[in-house]
């Protein structure tokens, strides 16, 4: 992917966290958002963007990010309604070109999927891989996938 | 893996970047050369320009592509302290074979006037009107890099480490989320002060060479000179109105001078350290001009011109002057030594406790007093602007800036005393002294050619500690030390 | 009317009871399983315990068979995702989220999602005190560009006993309805005020004052 991005991680958990040290050595410029100051230690020494602390549904804290500058939006956090509402304002409100949502409950990004919001659900995504590590081994499948390639 | 081998793994990997920036400035070292082509006379020095940095380049090279790690190797704020340390240390001794060598220096003299010019100092031992325009580039040069830092220096290279650790191990803020990003928009804000000043230094009369090494001085706020008499020498109220504003952006820290170029005035007006030095500034104008300057003087604009240069320089820590100060009273002495002591502006290119500190510290008074005040059960919070956004300073950082201060005037206190040891008077050794630590660059004669090689050694140390904030070189060293114990025990651990 | 409330605590509990009074058909659906049972024991209402923003949660309540869903969680993202799964998935005519921060009313409007911010509406009662029990400053509406107040009049209010014609009311001020005896009558020039009428006037916060006086002899 291009790296010279202005991207925005939404949420410091092991997802976040674990995509901003990947993207920030890239050479992109990343800004990482979390409500709780203590989950900034999962950054690596690596990192080298901004990190803001406040609350992501919260108007003010999405501007002081500069969502309006950014190029991508990752939301990640841990509740599925935080994700779809940080995508949808980047979406509508900050006219972000580019939003990715972590959604856990299968039936709800179906249906966010329909209203154009971009979802990446863990359970569908472990539940293919696993599938595909345990199926019977046929020509052209191999056996191990791993999530960062299957989330690409 | 044991710990042994672990730590070694990572000091092949420190060495590597550490042979990487040594590399970068011994391709620095060569650009004095181009002196040689206006003045051909003093093609003899080529060889002592040539030689260190091929030897030293060589090295560095040799380190990096022998030790580089293969894999990605994530650098930690402490490693990159290391790196810091061997790094400076590194240039500052190969700096000094050109003045050893070429100029006829002793070698403590040699080593002092490398290191007067990387850490952007300005001190000198070197009679300027008897040196090479090569020798006299160099230290410019020196200061133009030094000022910088190391840091961005290596950031802005191609290949090497993409993390934070080295620039902020050597004191560097971050203007956007990237570290290259960042270091390539100080660069580049770097360069565009530098062009500007030497366009604005020829405009105001002085001759090229003149104006390209007082830019670069006063841009990285290092203060040295062609001249002897520094910027004396012109007299001119024009000159001193072209270096005044250079020696104000390099002292602004590069973050502020981001939010001016981004037209956010309020958040730069907001700024505690800006507002620190706008309070200071005219003040200490107002108060040496009516105490020390005005009877001194012919006339009462140069009084005025002489309060306001004096004051400047000091505060920016940069070290230009446009008179000698043995003729002022001693509150002209003490108003000077104040404003080297609290320093320039963090994160730039200055010296000194740094105004940020400063203004933080005056800050806990106020919260103090606060508390004191405050009902029993309130919740206290210590909020000041950094930067552009507000941030709320903890007691650790207080507690940090405190033992700071102290470290730094503990070290002041013994270095005027090892020099009154050598028979230079109390108020010269202080002045003095303290233009070494906080990197100004402000003499009343202490340091001079016949200064005694024990004094010049105190200087060099001080000048060191001052330009890499102390803490950086204790726990370096501390971590160097006991790193290299481990490394190469032989005896196993008791179980 | 069937209507959907997800929430919690104290305004979920009068919220119920204000429907109920009016005849509705209320259910409710709340994750706190000692709450649920509360609220069961307490009021005619059916209860679902489970996550209101899960959609299968939704489906079991009945969210297809609601006319309207108010969510009124402490959450701003989950109001706005219960909301939005309403309409989408089971078409519910009309639903109404609360939200906390106030800038999210402009927000959620923007997604198609009605909000209500009491916070504002709380914030601006403050700051519009009111000298005199007779004014009530009820909401402002458009972004604050508009006030609406009620004002009652007393026996010794100038408009009292004048037509509506003959006040001297500023520019860009209206009495919209006049409130009298509990029926609601939208008045035209002639209509004489009386003591004891209750006015909601809508005045442009640069005229606010003079209206007020012109009306009351009072200034807030």
């Amino acid at each position: 992917m291009a790296s010279d991005l202005y991207i925005i991680v939404i949420g410091c958990g092991r997802l976040g966290s674990y995509l901003a040290n990947q993207l920030s050595s890239a050479g992109n410029a990343v800004v990482v958002v979390d409500w709780n100051e203590r989950a900034f230690s999962n950054l690596s020494p690596e990192f080298s963007g901004f990190r803001i602390e406040g609350d992501a549904v919260e108007s003010a804290v999405l501007r002081q990010a500069k969502l309006d500058k950014a190029d991508l939006v990752l939301a990640t956090t841990r509740k599925d309604n935080v994700n779809l509402m940080v995508a949808q304002v980047a979406k509508v409100v900050f006219s972000v070109p580019r939003v990715l949502a972590r959604v856990f409950n299968p039936k709800r990004e179906e249906i966010y999927r329909r209203l154009g919001v971009e979802t990446i659900c863990p359970t569908t995504v472990a539940a293919e891989v696993f599938l595909r590590a345990t199926a019977p081994p046929s020509a052209g499948v191999s056996a191990g996938v791993s999530p960062a390639e299957a989330l690409r | 893996m044991r710990e042994a081998a672990l730590l070694r793994q990572r000091y092949r990997a420190i060495l590597a970047y550490t042979g990487l920036v040594v590399a970068l400035c011994a391709a620095l070292m060569l650009t004095p050369l181009m002196a040689l082509l206006v003045w051909p006379e003093e093609s003899y020095l080529a060889w002592h320009f040539g030689i260190p940095a091929s030897l030293m380049g060589g090295l560095g090279i040799a380190a990096w592509r022998l030790l580089r790690p293969r894999d990605h190797v994530a650098l930690t704020t402490q490693e990159g302290g290391v790196i810091v340390l061997l790094s400076w240390l590194t240039v500052c001794l190969w700096s000094a074979w050109p003045f050893f060598f070429g100029h006829g220096l002793g070698l403590t003299q040699a080593l002092f006037e490398a290191v007067s010019g990387w850490t952007t100092t300005g001190l000198s031992v070197v009679d300027v009107t008897e040196t090479s325009h090569a020798i006299l580039l160099w230290r410019s040069i020196m200061q133009l890099a030094g000022g910088a830092g190391l840091a961005i220096i290596m950031l802005s290279a191609i290949t090497g480490p993409t993390g934070p650790a080295l620039s902020s191990a050597e004191g560097r803020e971050q203007l956007v989320p990237n570290v290259r990003q960042s270091a390539r928009l100080v660069l580049t804000i770097y360069t565009g002060y530098t062009l500007v000043g030497v366009v604005a230094l020829l405009l105001a009369g002085m001759s090229w060479f003149d104006a390209v090494n007082h830019a670069f001085c006063a841009v990285s706020t290092g203060g040295f000179s062609t001249r002897p008499d520094s910027i004396g020498h012109w007299d001119s109220t024009v000159v001193e109105a072209v270096t005044l504003p250079l020696m104000v952006l390099g002292n602004l820290s590069f973050m502020t001078a981001w939010l001016l170029m981004h037209r956010r005035f309020r958040a730069a007006a907001r700024n505690g350290e800006v507002r620190l030095f706008v309070l200071l500034v005219p003040l200490c104008i107002a108060l040496l001009f009516l105490l020390t300057c005005r009877g001194l003087y012919p006339s009462l604009g140069k009084g005025l011109r002489v309060a306001i240069f004096e004051t400047v320089t000091a505060l920016t820590t940069t070290g230009y002057s446009t008179v000698g100060y043995g003729n002022w009273n001693a509150f002209g002495w003490i108003v000077l030594i104040v404003l080297m002591v609290i320093g320039g502006g963090t994160c730039a290119t200055a010296g000194g406790i740094k105004q940020y500190r400063v203004y933080l510290l005056w800050k806990s008074i106020v919260w103090e007093v606060r508390r004191a005040l405050a009902p029993r059960g309130a919740v206290l919070l210590c909020p000041a602007q950094e930067g552009d956004r507000e941030v709320f300073v903890s007691e650790q950082r207080l507690r940090q800036i405190g033992t700071f201060v102290f470290l730094y005037l503990l070290t002041l206190t013994i270095g005027t005393a090892v020099m009154t040891a050598y028979g230079y008077g109390l108020k010269e050794s202080a002045f003095e002294y303290a233009s070494t630590i906080g990197t100004v660059g402000l003499s009343v004669g202490v340091t001079s050619a016949d200064t005694p090689p024990a004094v010049l050694w105190v200087q060099i140390i001080g000048m060191l500690l001052g330009r890499l904030e102390f803490f950086v070189i204790l726990a370096s060293a501390a971590k160097i030390v006991r790193d290299g114990s481990r490394m190469v025990a032989r005896v196993p651990p008791i179980r | 009317m069937t209507v959907l409330i997800v929430g919690g605590g104290r305004p979920l509990y009068f919220l119920c009871r204000t429907f109920l009074a009016k005849g509705h058909n209320v259910i409710v659906i709340n994750d706190d399983a000692e709450e649920c049972t509360q609220l069961a024991r307490r009021l005619k209402v059916t209860v679902i315990c489970g996550d209101g923003s899960d959609p299968a949660t939704l489906e079991e309540a009945g969210a297809a068979g609601a006319d309207a869903v108010l969510a009124v969680t402490s959450r701003d993202q989950d109001n706005l995702a219960i909301c939005q799964l309403s309409v989408l998935q089971y078409e519910v005519p009309r639903t109404l989220a609360l939200v906390n921060d106030p800038d999210n009313e402009d927000v959620f409007r923007q997604l198609g999602v009605g909000a209500f911010a009491p916070t504002r509406l709380f914030a601006s009662l403050i700051e519009q005190r009111t000298a005199a029990d007779a004014i009530t400053n009820l909401l402002p509406v458009a972004d604050g560009k508009v006030n609406v107040t009620e004002v009652k009049l007393s026996g010794d209010s100038p408009a009292a006993g004048r037509a509506l014609r003959d006040l001297e009311l500023p520019a860009n001020a209206l009495i919209a309805v006049i409130l009298r005896n509990g029926d609601a009558v939208v008045p035209h020039g002639d209509t004489v005020l009386r003591t004891g009428d209750r006015l909601v006037l809508l005045t442009l916060p640069e005229n606010h004052g003079p209206a007020l006086r012109a009306i009351t002899g009072e200034t807030d």
